[in-house]
């Protein structure tokens, strides 16, 4: 699961508060980084689609935060550098092996093999 | 260019190792003839003469066609290695070559793509070769073919025939009997030799109520091989249609969440790669084939995968661009029970989906028409879309055979028939609401049939 996923995932277990089921908390046992080509333009058209707290709290709990700032810069689009280590927190981070824990109901996912089962069970949806 | 049910013509003077990267072909192949149909008499006899006609009416013609493919095919290997390094210094002598891309399940089929056929026209007029291969789409079918072969002494060369017939001239003969006759004519005529099992040149004889063509295939293996699919879920051309369906653009968001093996997932981001990709399903085995297609194809990059249910999804509302699924039906999914997850199916696509994203799904016939019920304020806009634009009802746009009449349909849509679509789901509001069809084209895939069909999700709409 790499963080740009991970931003888009929230728990849906019944009960849970409009919204309080996002951002999942990771708690990883294995990450991997690797490496991926840099597209300029996609991680800047990404980056809207991010919510940028989740990204820093999460890159921040993995220990991967890259200096990335608290607050969206202005004007990022064109900064090569910036687009960079969002590139890298955003896609080479990945989390193999660990748990998401809905901040909410504190309902926990695994994560398998890199792959996040969001599976509830009947009683939870 | 020319479209027939279940074929794609079109002349072209461009590299092999191009041609292979036709994406919605299931086959290619050189044409050696078109005809009208064999007109059906009651005796047997004249209508074999009928055939034989086809074979043996230009000799001159044939060897022509036959030294092109000898030509192509000893220049198969060399350009296959040559084209990689560099496409522009190979400028193999600009031959024209009449290809016939053969769909070959035909009697329904409805070409897929008029869009991009247009644009091949257009490419076509101006001579952009280069173009025309990214852009043409040709759709075809593989066919359950009967074979044949006799055995005679002669010019070295071995040949079989594929034969298929449909429509009143199947009616009449087998394609056995017919391969057995063009077989027959062929050796004679020619002097090959016949052999079933590896033959040096394979002729594709199909005979229908549209028309009698011949043509040999360019490729030993079908055009929808694709050598990055480990494991074959979906039709790679079905899925890859789809995709083209589909609208993506750079930094999408695409979901598919009913990925099963990921062959739409995989198709997608072979050919519009700067998208983040994300397929769902919530069968292990299945994410397990699905990773391992991703794994070999070398998008580890760009298919992310989840364990998740399609009626549950774990996705803010209005977070995704494309979803783009394969409703799974027929042996897997009996209609009775989990057809009545439908409509919860949809809800959840309605709700991830922004405003203005799409919706692509393959679904069969019987799953639309219990859509119907669900939806009709869509389907009927469906339908006034078609009436308003050719005269065609939905219906008969499902039956319609000629592409051209769709490719009138098609030309409309963005001018006069958007806003009776808008203006329907103004009207009334059903829980998917929000998603407009856009336009359904009908597949087969072998034995069954199938839909796909687009939707965007109109703003205010449903929401209200």
């Amino acid at each position: 699961m790499k963080l740009l996923t991970h931003n888009m995932l929230t728990s849906h277990v019944r009960g849970v508060r409009p919204g309080g089921g996002f951002p999942l908390r990771i708690q990883a046992t294995e990450v991997k980084v690797s490496n991926v080509d840099f597209n300029q333009e996609f991680v800047a058209r990404m980056i809207p689609k991010v919510e940028w707290g989740a990204l820093v709290e999460a890159a921040e709990s993995l220990g991967h935060l890259s200096d990335l700032p608290p607050q969206l810069p202005p004007e990022y689009e064109n900064n090569e550098d910036f687009l960079k280590k969002v590139h890298h927190v955003l896609l080479e981070v990945e989390v193999m092996e660990g748990v998401l824990k809905c901040p909410d109901s504190g309902r926990e996912f695994p994560i398998t093999k890199g792959i996040p089962n969001m599976l509830l069970s009947e009683e939870e949806t | 260019v020319e479209y027939l049910s279940g074929k794609v013509f079109f002349t072209t003077n461009s590299e092999l190792c191009k041609l292979k990267k036709l994406k919605s072909g299931e086959r290619l192949f050189l044409l050696l003839k078109k005809h009208a149909p064999i007109c059906l008499s009651r005796n047997k006899g004249k209508v074999f003469h009928e055939i034989q006609k086809l074979v043996i009416e230009d000799p001159g013609h044939w060897l022509d066609i036959i030294s092109i493919w000898k030509h192509l095919h000893e220049n198969k290997v060399k350009q296959g290695n040559l084209c990689k390094g560099h496409p522009e210094s190979l400028k193999r002598k600009s031959e024209e070559i009449n290809i016939v891309t053969k769909k070959q399940k035909t009697e329904q089929i409805k070409t897929i793509f008029d869009v991009e056929e247009q644009k091949t026209n257009m490419v076509l007029e101006t001579n952009n070769n280069m173009d025309l291969l990214t852009e043409s789409k040709t759709f075809l079918k593989e066919t359950p073919e009967s074979r044949l072969d006799k055995s005679v002494e002669s010019n070295n060369r071995s040949f079989r025939v594929s034969c298929r017939c449909s429509g009143a001239i199947a009616k009449v003969f087998t394609s056995q009997e017919v391969g057995k006759v063009l077989g027959i004519t062929l050796m004679k005529q020619f002097g090959w030799k016949a052999d079933l099992r590896n033959p040096d040149l394979e002729l594709f004889v199909h005979l229908n109520d549209i028309y009698s063509v011949v043509g040999i295939p360019v490729f030993r293996l079908p055009l929808a091989t694709r050598e990055y699919i480990q494991t074959a879920g979906l039709r790679s051309t079905i899925a890859w249609a789809m995709a083209s369906l589909a609208e993506i653009s750079v930094g999408a968001f695409v979901l598919d969440p009913m990925c099963g093996l990921g062959t739409i997932l995989l198709e997608a981001a072979k050919e519009w790669p700067n998208v983040q990709y994300l397929g769902a399903d919530i069968n292990d085995s299945q994410l397990e084939g699905a990773h391992e297609n991703i794994k070999a194809s070398g998008l580890m990059d760009k298919i992310e995968l989840l364990k998740a249910s399609v009626v549950a999804l774990p996705l803010p509302s209005e977070s995704v661009d494309v979803v783009i699924s394969d409703i799974p039906f027929g042996k897997k999914f009996k209609i009775t029970k989990d057809i009545k997850l439908l409509p919860n199916i949809l809800q959840e696509m309605e709700r991830v989906l922004r405003v203005g994203g799409t919706v692509v799904l393959l679904m069969s016939q019987d799953l639309h028409k219990h859509m119907d019920g669900c939806i009709s304020n869509c389907v009927e806009s469906d339908t006034s879309l078609n009436i308003t634009s050719d005269g065609e009802n939905g219906a008969a746009v499902v039956k319609d055979l000629n592409p051209k009449e769709k490719n009138g349909s098609l030309r409309n849509i963005p001018s006069s028939v958007k806003g009776v679509e808008i203006e329907h789901l103004h009207n009334n509001i059903t829980c998917f609401g929000s998603l407009a069809a856009v336009e359904s084209y009908k597949v087969s895939l072998g034995k069954t049939d199938a839909f796909i069909y687009k939707y965007r999700k109109v703003p205010g709409a449903g929401m209200q």
